[in-house]
């Protein structure tokens, strides 16, 4: 099966420097196809550089070497064509909610009707309808959570990352939440790079899961071919299975 | 990396320092080239040459330099200790206590709009121009911090902690005790500094309408006499005494937290 | 691909409890009925509800005070009753003290803060954001702020008249000052207290560097500058208070220093609260104008 490739990294180093002489390296030597509309997940333990991969093909950080591109071009800052979902929601407190995903297209200069029209249909989306003009201190961490990924998708972005999006939830609402990018993805098809630290996340939701090692500098350790059917259901043998092997070659516990 | 000599951190020093050499500068030579008359505006040097002058010289106000300060001091403190004595323990128990709150309320709502300058023709008029007056307005514009900072402080406990203590059976006045006050020192701590500002803004503009010593009354006597030098070792006096006091009891605060962590 | 099996975890058959002979013994009780409250826990509710203790203890402080003025208790007109002083109040209102009646005398102090508050915030707040994105300002401005900041501007005031005269300018002057230092403390903090995570976001949703700062930057530093003009405004009230009371001719607070040299304290009360009511309907405005300009936040009030 051929793949398109949507975005490539090829020999990214990144090494961070503090008070002027003491040099953290963070990524060492990623080089990651990532194929059009696939759902991808980077798992690491904490401090494994993976939210700092995450930001160099956001454009947030440069790459101290190394080479990121999208289709073929190189990236060079952040922009609309690849949309971020933050751990910490970083919602606009000033906007509704409506005005937060229409937040994008606003940027671009998009028209009032058509900006309306966008916003109607990712609040519809996510499940928001009712709460258009709601403040996000009104709102709960799931909903946050959803007006932050109906935000990153009316952008129409080529790539969308997800920086441990429900780091924040608890357990119930993050399994519904998973349930939930799981839904929105496949009504509408994007490339998806999700970081995770939770392997059970990582198994329902990737189609491939590159794991990254628990030490600095951060090294692709493995990256595994989810072979699961969707839906997927945590208590099979083959998901356990699939945990095991994964758990087992990472040494996370998760 | 190499090291510079000249970082951009003591650049931006080097400037602040410039700057305050410049502004000391331009102060005594728009004065000394007549840009602004000298009956206006007294030199940085003739300000210094008052200061020394006034240690030892009572002339032309009626008293020493010290002996302004320190009756200044003196009543300040006074009402500023006052106003704690009473407003930390009023707001306290008006957060915690119901009672307490609805019936010293609305008195503390009528008194805390009122700017405590607005009390000092009242005071004059009830205790004349002597100490007690002074401190009593003093006291009146230090109080209003220290029971809202009090009162929030005691608000703000954490509830969790509250109820943990009602499950091993504590009565209202041990959570009180035990929880609620260390819990609001932290606000309370933040009023010290608020109160001492406010007691001090009070303490000179009471000096400045009546009174017979004190740096306020160096002030004013300094535009009866058409001195800015007067004038402006007076107000250099209270900025100067109003930062020191400041620091000392930042300092006792520091101590005093030593082992609480905000 | 090989099938899913669903584990099935098998549990031991649930075993009946026959009862003991002790057991069987028990009596089943009537079910518990929900406390419906006694008639003293109702009263109590009710008169919680209606702040029963606040009206009292505003009935015993007129009474107290009632009672202190008409039987003189510190010697001579001391203190007026409290229906004398309202009456006062509406009879300043309609009598002339030195050219104006107590409303007149109210604005023209009213007037003064505005525009002195108003001089005050302009200079200030741009200033204040200004040393804050400029490392160089602030290294400029900073170091001498720093050394008027601990002197009250009321000590201006001698200053103030030797240049301005008794006029309108000398107390504009001490509330210019009073009303810089807050607001340029606050709009100089403002721009820190902005969540840096948020310039992230813009940037990732397409906004360009001047779309980022008229985003993020001028909400985000709302509600801090707004505090500063807050506490400004109430400062410059307090300022110009003062500033009349030391050497003015007009004004709410030349009025109450009126009151005190012709020996009545009718008029001094009635002034103080007049005093009172202004500024509580300046907070009271301010805190209205907050929830316009910033929907969004939510405070604890006190």
């Amino acid at each position: 099966m051929s793949h398109t490739i949507k975005c490539t990294c090829r020999s990214v180093c990144k090494t961070f420097v503090q008070k002027e002489t003491h040099f953290v390296p963070v990524l060492k030597d990623i080089t990651l196809d990532v194929r059009e509309n696939e759902f991808l997940v980077l798992l690491g333990p904490g401090q494994s550089g993976k939210s700092t991969l995450l930001r160099i093909i956001a454009g947030l950080e440069l790459p101290s070497s190394g080479e990121v591109t999208l289709n073929g071009k190189p990236i060079q800052g952040p922009g609309p064509d690849r949309s971020m979902v933050f751990q910490t929601y970083s919602l606009f407190p000033w906007r509704t909610v409506r005005g937060n995903i229409e937040m994008g297209p606003r940027f671009k200069g998009v028209p009032k009707e058509e900006r309306r029209r966008i916003g109607k249909k990712y609040i519809e989306l996510v499940g928001l309808n009712g709460f258009e003009a709601a403040f996000p201190h009104q709102l709960s961490g799931g909903m946050k959570q959803r007006v932050g990924l109906a935000r990153a998708y009316a952008n129409s972005p080529e790539v969308l990352l997800l920086d441990e999006p429900f780091g924040q939830l608890d357990a119930q609402t993050r399994y519904l939440m998973e349930q939930e990018v799981l839904r929105i993805w496949e009504t509408d098809k994007r490339t998806v790079i999700f970081v995770t630290n939770n392997v059970d996340e990582a198994i329902y939701l990737g189609e491939r899961i590159v794991t990254l090692e628990g030490k600095l500098p951060g090294k692709i350790q493995t990256i595994i071919e989810n072979p699961l059917a969707r839906p997927r259901e945590h208590n099979t043998k083959s998901f356990l299975e699939l945990r095991k092997k994964i758990i087992s070659l990472t040494r996370l516990t998760l | 990396m190499k090291k510079k000599l000249l970082t951009r951190k003591r650049l931006l020093q080097l400037i602040s320092a410039l700057s305050i050499v410049a502004f000391f500068a331009v102060w005594q030579i728009i004065v000394d080239f007549e840009i602004v008359p000298n009956e206006l505006l007294a030199t940085p040097l003739q300000v210094w040459k008052l200061l020394i002058v006034k240690l030892y010289n009572p002339n032309p106000d009626g008293a020493l330099l010290t002996t302004h300060i320190w009756v200044s001091v003196q009543e300040a403190l006074l009402g500023y200790l006052l106003s704690l004595a009473i407003g930390i323990p009023l707001g306290l128990l008006m957060g915690w206590y119901y009672v307490i709150e609805e019936m010293a309320r609305p008195l503390f709502e009528v008194i805390r709009p009122i700017p405590g300058v607005a009390w000092i023709p009242l005071t004059i008029f009830w205790f004349g121009i002597g100490i007690s007056g002074k401190i009593f307005i003093i006291w009146l514009s230090g109080v209003v911090p220290c029971v809202i900072n009090s009162f929030v402080g005691v608000r703000m406990t954490n509830p969790t902690l509250i109820q943990m203590a009602r499950t091993y059976g504590g009565s209202n006045w041990d959570i009180f005790r035990k929880i609620c006050i260390p819990s609001a020192l932290p606000m309370v701590f933040g009023a010290l500094q608020i109160a001492l500002a406010c007691c001090w803004t009070s303490l000179v503009a009471a000096e400045l309408v009546a009174a017979d010593n004190g740096l306020g009354f160096l002030i004013t006597m300094g535009r009866r006499f058409v001195r800015p030098d007067m004038i402006e070792l007076g107000m250099v006096m209270v900025g100067l005494t109003g930062f020191i006091v400041g620091l000392i009891i930042d300092r006792i605060e520091k101590k005093l937290l030593a082992g609480i962590r905000r | 691909m090989e099938t899913d099996s669903t584990i099935v975890v098998e549990l031991p058959p649930v075993q009946e409890n026959t009862p003991t002979f002790l057991e069987s013994l028990v009596v089943e009780l009537p079910p518990v009925q929900e406390n419906t409250p006694t008639f003293l826990e109702s009263l109590k509710i009710i008169l919680m509800r209606f702040h029963f203790l606040s009206f009292l203890s505003i009935a015993l402080v007129l009474t107290f005070w009632h009672f202190i003025s008409v039987y003189k208790i510190f010697g001579g007109t001391f203190l007026p009753t409290p229906w004398a002083i309202v009456q006062e109040i509406w009879r300043l209102m309609h009598q002339e003290l030195i050219g104006k009646n107590i409303l007149e005398h109210t604005w023209a102090s009213l007037h003064r803060v505005f525009i002195g508050w108003a001089i005050g915030c302009a200079i200030a707040i741009p200033l204040g954001i200004f040393m804050a994105l400029n490392d160089f300002a602030r290294a400029i401005v900073k170091p001498v702020f720093d050394i008027f900041k601990p002197m009250p501007p009321i000590s201006w005031i001698s200053l103030a008249i030797l240049w301005f005269g008794l006029g309108e300018e000398s107390k504009v002057f001490i509330i210019v000052i009073g009303s810089f230092v807050p607001c340029l403390i606050n709009s100089f903090n403002s721009l820190r207290l902005v969540d840096p995570a948020l310039y992230d976001a813009a940037r990732m949703l397409g906004a360009n560097r001047r779309q980022e700062i008229m985003e993020v930057a001028f909400f985000g530093i709302l509600p801090a500058t707004f505090a500063g003009l807050q506490i400004s405004l109430s400062l410059a009230w307090s300022c110009v208070l003062a500033a009349e009371l030391v050497g003015g001719r007009s004004g709410i607070g030349f009025l109450i220093i009126l009151g005190m040299n012709q020996y009545k304290p009718a008029i001094i009360v009635a002034g103080m609260v007049v005093i009172a009511l202004t500024a509580w309907l300046i907070t009271f405005g301010m805190e209205h104008i907050e929830k316009l300009v910033c929907p969004w936040r939510r405070d604890i009030k006190v």
